[in-house]
């Protein structure tokens, strides 16, 4: 078990997330930076489903009740075991009783947190990712426990993982054309292909709202699905990007399609950051 | 039923294609969307889920599409051999709402805004079936049509921050169901003890597309008893 002793800003327990309910309304939610994930998960030799801990701007407390094995991967958080730092990106053995401590993000916002077989809280609806309404909480809270499995962890000898493809401080987002895009007239098509794009404070797990505004008269639309990364235009011009907890469907114009790598690299932007979108071909 | 109906296709992600109707919803619309989502789950095996708005769908693919314009022709052949025979009955759902001020706190804001008195506005409410036309928005959210017209009226300015699931609303043309306590921006005109979305269960919706439903007003002691039989988990919900 894995006692939390303080909570961070927002930290939750994700895995790949509930993919094939769709169409009941239940989200896909989800790891926001599957990259950072995978590749914690891979570190320990866990299959690349298993849950994590994932740990938003500043991080959690936490102590250890049984010896285990983590690895940490994304946003650098000046991590301490016992008061020593702890690397991103390797394989850390935590004794019994060990204190993890984290702290502010830098290089990124968000850190996973792998444990050697996974975080083992109940599957709901084929996934552990936390969302309220079908998790009973949708983030960690303060003296609960997280179940783990004790696995014994063997490194494999000698072998390296390449580091993670994903550069939190880029700024290009790949997006392929939504389906209303066409409806957009040419000044707001060239802005969106032109323009750096501030997000604003609304910002959060289920979406991103831009500081910046395009100009359209587009009617809004009869509700109509739409997934992580669906970008939408509202009646007065606000960007909303829909991220991992974006609900099923929608009722604005939809003028992009955020790529798979595009929107790991934006789970590592928050408030202030900027980026441009970059258009691709499906 | 008339093929003439044709879609719009659209690939907007290399594993995700959006086909969409030029058409106002309705209920011939409806059972051409549901027919089509079986025939392509049935017959295209890369597609692995599909979602279903008003008038278009989504489909997922496992793998990103190789050969789009073969692909196009696919499902252009399934939806030209779908069978015109109708659809098989959709269930038909009795829900009982209570009306009452407790449960039904913008009813009578509502009622002055279409200038039409509550007992009324609750008489034309029950009096109408509903088509399920899709789940969204929230888990287990039903998105409903046949709401009169003379219950029509725009969502508030400014939504409030937490719709109780089981709120009953009316917002714009449509009315619903919150599933999950959830900020909402529609007039909450009543209040039923049954859940609409029980992640607990295997099936965690009970209804689904192409299903209707009408409400049955009840009184605050039969909302109550209902309640309680819900919480004790033996509040079974029958089709009529």
């Amino acid at each position: 078990m894995i006692e939390v002793i303080h909570t961070g800003i927002h930290t939750s327990i994700q895995d790949l997330g509930r993919f094939g309910r769709q169409s009941l309304g239940i989200p896909i939610g989800g790891a926001m930076d599957q990259n950072a994930m995978k590749y914690a998960n891979r570190l320990l030799n866990n299959p690349k489903h298993s849950a994590v801990l994932e740990m938003s701007f500043k991080g959690p407390k936490l102590l250890f009740h049984q010896s285990t094995t983590i690895a940490l991967a994304g946003a650098n958080m000046n991590t301490r075991l016992d008061g020593l730092p702890v690397q991103n990106l390797i394989a850390v053995n935590i004794k019994e009783r060990g204190l993890l401590d984290f702290g502010n993000s830098f290089e990124g916002k968000r850190t996973y947190m792998a444990v050697a077989g996974g975080i083992q809280t109940p599957e709901i609806l084929g996934s552990r990712s936390q969302y309220k309404g079908i998790t009973d909480e949708g983030t960690i809270s303060k003296l609960k426990l997280i179940p783990f499995n004790k696995v014994k962890f063997y490194s494999h000898k000698g072998a390296r993982l390449g580091p993670p493809k994903t550069d939190s401080k880029k700024g290009i987002i790949s997006v392929y054309k939504g389906p209303d895009f066409h409806l957009l007239p040419k000044k707001a098509q060239y802005q969106l292909q032109e323009n750096s794009f501030i997000i604003s404070i609304k910002n959060s797990r289920m979406a991103y709202i831009l500081e910046e505004k395009v100009e359209h008269q587009i009617p809004s639309i009869w509700s109509a699905p739409v997934l992580p990364g669906t970008v939408q235009c509202t009646p007065d011009g606000t960007i909303i990007v829909l991220m991992r907890d974006a609900q099923t469907t929608g009722g604005y114009p939809r003028v992009l399609q955020v790529s798979d790598e595009g929107l790991n690299l934006l789970a590592q932007k928050s408030t202030k950051d900027c980026f441009q979108f970059q258009f691709r071909a499906v | 039923m008339n093929n003439i109906l044709t879609y719009r296709f659209f690939v907007t992600h290399p594993k995700i294609v959006i086909l969409e109707w030029n058409h106002e919803p309705d209920n011939a619309l409806l059972h051409k969307l549901i027919k089509f989502q079986k025939a392509i789950l049935k017959e295209i095996k890369e597609v692995i889920q599909i979602t279903q708005g008003f008038c278009s769908l989504m489909l997922y693919h496992d793998s990103p599409l190789q050969n789009i314009k073969d692909y196009k022709s696919r499902l252009c052949l399934i939806y030209n051999s779908i069978p015109s025979s109708p659809n098989k009955k959709g269930k038909h759902w009795q829900i009982p709402v209570c009306y009452e001020e407790t449960y039904a706190p913008d009813l009578k804001l509502l009622a002055t805004q279409i200038d039409m008195n509550p007992e009324t506005l609750v008489e034309k409410h029950v009096s109408t079936s509903y088509k399920v036309c899709f789940i969204g928005f929230l888990p287990g959210f039903l998105y409903l049509s046949g709401l009169p017209k003379v219950l029509e009226f725009r969502r508030k300015e400014q939504p409030v921050n937490n719709v109780p699931y089981g709120s009953i609303g009316i917002g714009g043309r449509q009315t619903g169901i919150y599933t999950l306590d959830s900020p909402g921006g529609w007039y909450i005109i009543g209040k039923t003890p049954y859940s609409f979305f029980d992640p607990h269960n295997r099936k965690p919706c009970f209804a689904q597309a192409g299903d209707s439903l009408v409400f049955k007003s009840i009184s605050i002691a039969e909302y109550l008893n209902l309640e309680a039989k819900h919480k004790k988990g033996t509040l079974k919900i029958k089709s009529l």
